[in-house]
C-alpha cells in the first residue's frame, strides 16, 4: 500500500515521522471516549503553530476537512471524524511555554496533559483550577475547545473563565492572537467566543491561562443517605442558603457499590446515595462551613456524615469519584454516559424521573452528578451486542435529555455537543438562534473544512440523538476496562512507532 | 413633548406610539452622544418593540444608539451617525427569579442600585461595584464589560452571565445560554455581546447566576510612603491565603480628593491602599489579624475604618469621576490594563508623565487584578492627546493597554480611544458584519472604528 498524494504532501510539509496513514495506525484515530464513526484519512502531529499553518493551507487547497485531537477523551463525539479528512493530533505539542507566577497566569501549548500544568505550579503554591474526572489524559487544548468543567469549577467556573487568551490558527491558515496576557483587551471578547467552539472555529495553538493560589484548607466531607431524595434535597437546601462549597457531587447506590468494588474508596455499599463535599478557603471559614454544612446534611436525614481526616482519606474518596465512569464499566459490558443541566433546585424531580425511565425501559442507570451546579451524569448500562437494547438505551437517554431541556435546562454542561446532539440543538435554541450561529461559524469557517458536523443541527435529522451510529461498534465499551483508551492510542502518536 | 410627526421621528411612533417617541430639541440633546444630537429618542418598552425599532432602522439605515442613564455613553469613537436614541428605560422588570436556585432574568433598563435592592430581601447580590454606581443599567454594565474593584474576588459579568436575549438589527430576538450555571450548549454569543459597547445587537434580557452577600464586611486602609511599599504588601497579601472582596491603591490626587473625611494626620500626601474583606465574623477578625501583621512587615500601620465611612467611601471610590466632577474639572477617565506586577509601576510612570503634561491625575489601581483607572484633571485640552500618547505609551511598553473612557469630544478628532486594533481585528470585523450587516449600530463608535 503507498500513501496518498495528501499524505505525500502532509510529510512534505511537516516530516514524514509526523503522518501517520495506514489503515492499522488510522483506525486507532476513529474514536474518542463515546464513540466511533470512520477513520481518517490521515493524521499529522505538527509540533509547531507554522506546521499548523501549513496543514491548514494544505487542507484549503485540496478541500478536504481538518478535526483537532487533544487526548481523544471528549464524551461527545469532538474528535471523532463525520466526513473523511485530516485529524491534528496536538499530542507533541505539550510543553508549557511560560509559567509567570508574579502574573498569576501561564502559556501552553494545547497538548499540555491539564493535570501536569498543576502539577508544574505546585511547587510555587499554585494550580490550574478547572479539574475535569480526565486530567489525568485530557489536554488544555480540548478543555478549551469543550470549555470544560470538573468537580471544582462549581465555585471556580468552568474553563472559559480561567483563560486570557488564545493563539489560533484559522481556516485560512492565518494566525491571530485573541484577548492578552491581561484582563480586558480592548476589542470583542474573541478568547470567550472560541472556548467552548468545540474546534469548529479554529485550531488553537496556545493558550494562556490565570493560575489560582491554592487554599490554605480543605474539608472534604462524605454524607451517606438512605433515600436519594434526601441526598437531592440537600443540594437544594445548600444552594438556597448560599453556600457554595468547592465541589458537590452525588452518587448513588448503584455507582457506588461499583465504584466501591472497583477502588474500594471507602464507599457505604448498602446506602441510596451520597454527596462529596469539598469546602476549601481561609481554615475559619472551612471550619464553620463544614459545620454548616453537616447540619444540613442531618437535618435532610443523612445517615451519617464523615470528615476525610488525612489527606490520604481525602484522596481515597476522590478516587473513587474520579475513576465513577470506569468502574461502572466494570460492572457493564457498556454504559452511555448522558449529560444534562437543570435548576439545582428540581435535583429531587429530577431523579425520580430518570429512575421512572429506567424502569420503563427496563435498564440500570447509575448517576454520577456535578449536583452542585445541577450537572447530571446519568450513566445506562447495557449490552452493545442487545440490538434491541441499545434502541432502548437510546430512547431512555433522549427522554432524560428532553426532560432537562424542558425543566428549563441544557441538553450539555460540560461534554460538549460534538457528532452527538447537533440534531437536539433545536430542543433548547429557536431557528433564529440558530441562525445566528450558523452565521458566526461561516464568518469563522467559511467552507465548513473545520471539524465538520458538529454542533450545529444538520437540519436532514429531527431531534435524534446521535448515539446509534457506535451501537455495536464499541461504542462506550472503550471505556469498559475503567481505563482512558485514548491515552493508550496517543502514547501511539507521541511516542515511537510511528512509520 | 413634541408629537412625532415627521421623518424617523414618525416611521418609530408607527412601531412604538407616539407617546414614545420625543423630538424635543431640548430633550433630544440629553441624549447627545459626542456631540452629536439624535433626530428623536424612542423609549421601546418590550424586546419586541426593540427588534422592530432595528429592523426598521436597518430597513432605513437610520444609525440608533441604545442608551439608558448614560452613564458609560462617553466610551468610544464619536458616532459616524446617530439618528435614533433608543431608551431601554421602560424595560426594568425582573422575568423570572429563582432565589432559591440563585438565578435571575432581568431586563437591561433596570438600574443596578433598585436590582440590588430587590435582591437584598433574600440576602443575594450581583457582585459588580461598576463606575456610574447605582445608576449604571445591568445593560449598559454589559454593554461596556464594565467592572470594579470587586472583580478581584467576583470576576466581571462575563463570569456570572449565564444566558442572554438579544434583539437584532434584522428583527429578530435571539437567545442564547439559558438559566443553569453550567451550559456548554452552542456558540456563546453573550461574550460577544458583553462589552460590544453597543455595536452588534440590543441586550433586552440577561440572566445571571446570583451570589449570597458576605455576611460582614471590613474595610482597612494602609497609608503607604512609597510604591515599592505598596508593592511588597501588595504582593504578600496574594501570596497569603487571603482572598480580599477588593484591594484598591489610590495614588495622584486620588488620596486627597477621594479618601474618607475623617482621615489621620498626614494620609492625604501618601499613598493609599484600600482592603476589604468579608465573611463570617471570625473570618473577618482573621483579616484582620493577618493584614495587620503582613503591613507590620512592610513598615506600615493597617487602620480599620467604621462601615458607615467605609461603605460610601468605596462607592465614591468606584465611581471616582462622577465623585469627582461636581468640584473639579474634570477633562478625561482612563483606563489601563496589564499583568498584575506591572500594575504599581505603571502608576508611577503615570503620575510622572501627567506631570510633563502639566496635568493632575487620581490614580485608583485595582492592584490585585492590573487594572488602572485615572481621572485626569484640569489638562489642557490641547495637551490631552499627547498625555493619552504617552500614557498609552507607558502602558504598552510594560505589556499592557490603555482606552480612553470618557474625554471632551472635541478631543476625540486626535485621539483613538480604544488604541491601535490587533491581528483579530479582521474577525472581529467579520462579527460585526454577521450581527449588524447594515452597520446601524452605533456606527463607528468601536475599535478600529466598528
Ligand atoms: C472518564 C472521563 C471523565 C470525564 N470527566 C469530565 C469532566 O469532569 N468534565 C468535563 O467537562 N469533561 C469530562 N470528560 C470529557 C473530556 O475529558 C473533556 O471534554 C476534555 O476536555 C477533552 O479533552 P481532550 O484533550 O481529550 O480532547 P479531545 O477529546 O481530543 O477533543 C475534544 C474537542 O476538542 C477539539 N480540539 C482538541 N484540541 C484542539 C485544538 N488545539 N484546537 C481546536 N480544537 C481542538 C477536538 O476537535 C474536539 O472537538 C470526561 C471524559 C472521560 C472519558
Amino acid at each position: 500500500m503507498h500513501p496518498s498524494p495528501l499524505v505525500r504532501e502532509l510529510e512534505r510539509r511537516v516530516g514524514r515521522e509526523a503522518v501517520l496513514w495506514r489503515p492499522e495506525d488510522l483506525m486507532l484515530y476513529e474514536y474518542d471516549a463515546l464513540s466511533s464513526r470512520r477513520a481518517p484519512d490521515a493524521v499529522v502531529f505538527p509540533t509547531s503553530t507554522e506546521h499548523v499553518v501549513e496543514i491548514m493551507r494544505l487542507a484549503n487547497r485540496e478541500r478536504v476537512p481538518v478535526v483537532g485531537r487533544g487526548a481523544g477523551t471528549s464524551l461527545s463525539g469532538g474528535p471523532v471524524v463525520a466526513e473523511g479528512g485530516i485529524v491534528v493530533s496536538f499530542a507533541r505539542m505539550k510543553k508549557i511555554l511560560e509559567i509567570d507566577i508574579e502574573n498569576q497566569r501561564a502559556r501552553v501549548q494545547p497538548g499540555v496533559v491539564n493535570l501536569d500544568l498543576s502539577l508544574a505550579v505546585a511547587d510555587a503554591g499554585y494550580y490550574y483550577a478547572p479539574d475535569p474526572s480526565s486530567q489525568k489524559a485530557c489536554t488544555i487544548g480540548g478543555n478549551v475547545a469543550e470549555n470544560s468543567g470538573g468537580p471544582h469549577t462549581l465555585a471556580y467556573g468552568v474553563t472559559s473563565q480561567h483563560v486570557l487568551g488564545l493563539e489560533v490558527v484559522l481556516a485560512g491558515g492565518e494566525v491571530i492572537h485573541t484577548g492578552a496576557s491581561f484582563w480586558d483587551r480592548p476589542g470583542y471578547d474573541l478568547t470567550g467566543f472560541l472556548v467552548g467552539s468545540e474546534g469548529t472555529l479554529g485550531l488553537v495553538t496556545e493558550i494562556t491561562v490565570r493560575l489560582m493560589r491554592r487554599p490554605e484548607a480543605v474539608k472534604t466531607l462524605l454524607a451517606i443517605y438512605n433515600q436519594v431524595g434526601d441526598a437531592t434535597r440537600t443540594v437544594a437546601m445548600l444552594t438556597a442558603h448560599g453556600i457554595t462549597p468547592a465541589a458537590l457531587e452525588m452518587m448513588d447506590g448503584v455507582t457506588l457499590r461499583a465504584v466501591e468494588a472497583a477502588t474500594g474508596a471507602g464507599y457505604p455499599t448498602d446506602s441510596a446515595a451520597v454527596l462529596l463535599i469539598e469546602v476549601e478557603g481561609l481554615r475559619e471559614a472551612v471550619d464553620e462551613q463544614a459545620d454548616i454544612i453537616e447540619q444540613v446534611c442531618r437535618r435532610n436525614q443523612a445517615r451519617e456524615v464523615l470528615r476525610a481526616r488525612t489527606e490520604e482519606a481525602r484522596a481515597r474518596l476522590w478516587r473513587g469519584r474520579k475513576n465513577a465512569f470506569g468502574a461502572l464499566g466494570r460492572i457493564s459490558p457498556s454504559y452511555y454516559v448522558q449529560d444534562g443541566v437543570i435548576p439545582r433546585t428540581r435535583l429531587p424531580e429530577m431523579l425520580d424521573d430518570i429512575e421512572r425511565v429506567a424502569q420503563r425501559y427496563g435498564l440500570l442507570i447509575g448517576n454520577i452528578f456535578h449536583a452542585g451546579d445541577g450537572n447530571l451524569h446519568p450513566l445506562i448500562l447495557f449490552d452493545s451486542r442487545d440490538p434491541a437494547e441499545c434502541e432502548r438505551v437510546v430512547e431512555a437517554a433522549s427522554e432524560i435529555i428532553a426532560k432537562c431541556a424542558e425543566m428549563g435546562g441544557s441538553i450539555t454542561g460540560e461534554h460538549g455537543v460534538g457528532l452527538e446532539k447537533n440534531e437536539l440543538m433545536p430542543l433548547i435554541f429557536s431557528p433564529d438562534d440558530l441562525e445566528m450561529m450558523r452565521r458566526l461559524k461561516a464568518a469563522w469557517n467559511p467552507d465548513g473544512l473545520l471539524n465538520p458536523g458538529k454542533v450545529l443541527p444538520s437540519g436532514k435529522m429531527c431531534g435524534e440523538l446521535r448515539i446509534q451510529v457506535s451501537m455495536g461498534s464499541g461504542a462506550s465499551t472503550s471505556a469498559v476496562n475503567g481505563r482512558l483508551p485514548s491515552r493508550r492510542r496517543e502514547r501511539v502518536g507521541s511516542g515511537g512507532g510511528l512509520p | 413633548m413634541t408629537t412625532a410627526t415627521q421623518g424617523a421621528a414618525a416611521e418609530m411612533a408607527a412601531i412604538v406610539g407616539e407617546s414614545r417617541v420625543v423630538t424635543d430639541p431640548a430633550a433630544r440633546a440629553g441624549y447627545a452622544v459626542d456631540g452629536e444630537t439624535p433626530q428623536c429618542v424612542v423609549y421601546a418598552p418590550s424586546a419586541e418593540q426593540v427588534a422592530a425599532v432595528l429592523r426598521h432602522a436597518a430597513d432605513r439605515r437610520l444609525a440608533v444608539i441604545p442608551v439608558r442613564n448614560l452613564t458609560k455613553i462617553g466610551l468610544g469613537q464619536r458616532p459616524r451617525a446617530y439618528d435614533v436614541a433608543l431608551s431601554l428605560k421602560e424595560m426594568n422588570q425582573v422575568w423570572y427569579y429563582e432565589p432559591d436556585d440563585l438565578t435571575v432574568s432581568v431586563e437591561p433598563g433596570m438600574k443596578l442600585g433598585d436590582f440590588q435592592h430587590f435582591l437584598s430581601r433574600h440576602n443575594l447580590w450581583l457582585p459588580v461595584d461598576p463606575p456610574g454606581g447605582e445608576k449604571a443599567s445591568i445593560g449598559g454594565i454589559l454593554a461596556a464589560n464594565a467592572s470594579g474593584p470587586l472583580r478581584l474576588r467576583y470576576g466581571t459579568a462575563r463570569d456570572f452571565t449565564i444566558g442572554m436575549k438579544i434583539a437584532t438589527t434584522e428583527g429578530k430576538i435571539v437567545k442564547t445560554g439559558g438559566r443553569v450555571v453550567k451550559n456548554v450548549a452552542g456558540y456563546d454569543l453573550a461574550k460577544l455581546l458583553i462589552g460590544s459597547c453597543g455595536t452588534l445587537g440590543v441586550i433586552v434580557e440577561a440572566s445571571f447566576k446570583l451570589f449570597p452577600r458576605p455576611a460582614q464586611r471590613l474595610t482597612f486602609a494602609v497609608a503607604v510612603p512609597a510604591l515599592g511599599q505598596a508593592r511588597d504588601l501588595r504582593r504578600r497579601i496574594q501570596q497569603s491565603a487571603l482572598e480580599p472582596l477588593r484591594i484598591l491603591l489610590l495614588a495622584g490626587e486620588a488620596p486627597r480628593l477621594l479618601g474618607p473625611d475623617s482621615g489621620s494626620a498626614g494620609r492625604e500626601r501618601a499613598l493609599q491602599l484600600w482592603i476589604e474583606a468579608g465573611g463570617s465574623a471570625a473570618v473577618v477578625d482573621r483579616y484582620a489579624r493577618a493584614l495587620d501583621d503582613l503591613a507590620r512587615r512592610c513598615g506600615l500601620t493597617i487602620e480599620r475604618l467604621d462601615e458607615e465611612i467605609a461603605a460610601p467611601a468605596w462607592a465614591r471610590l468606584c465611581d471616582a469621576p462622577a465623585a469627582l466632577a461636581p468640584a473639579l474639572p474634570i477633562t478625561a477617565t482612563l483606563k489601563a490594563t496589564l499583568p498584575i506586577a506591572a500594575t504599581e509601576e505603571f502608576v508611577g510612570r503615570s503620575e510622572e508623565e501627567a506631570g510633563r503634561e502639566g496635568a493632575r491625575v487620581a490614580v485608583l489601581a485595582q492592584v490585585g487584578v492590573g487594572v488602572t483607572r485615572l481621572v485626569v484633571l484640569e489638562a489642557e485640552r490641547n495637551r490631552l492627546a499627547g498625555l493619552v500618547a504617552r500614557l498609552r505609551g507607558a502602558a504598552s511598553a510594560l505589556g499592557g493597554a490603555l482606552v480612553v473612557e470618557q474625554c471632551p469630544w472635541e478631543a476625540k478628532s486626535e485621539i483613538d480611544v480604544w488604541g491601535p486594533p490587533g491581528d483579530d481585528f479582521e474577525m472581529m470585523r467579520k462579527i460585526k458584519a454577521a450581527w449588524d450587516p447594515s452597520g446601524v449600530l452605533s456606527p463607528g463608535r468601536f475599535v478600529g472604528g466598528l
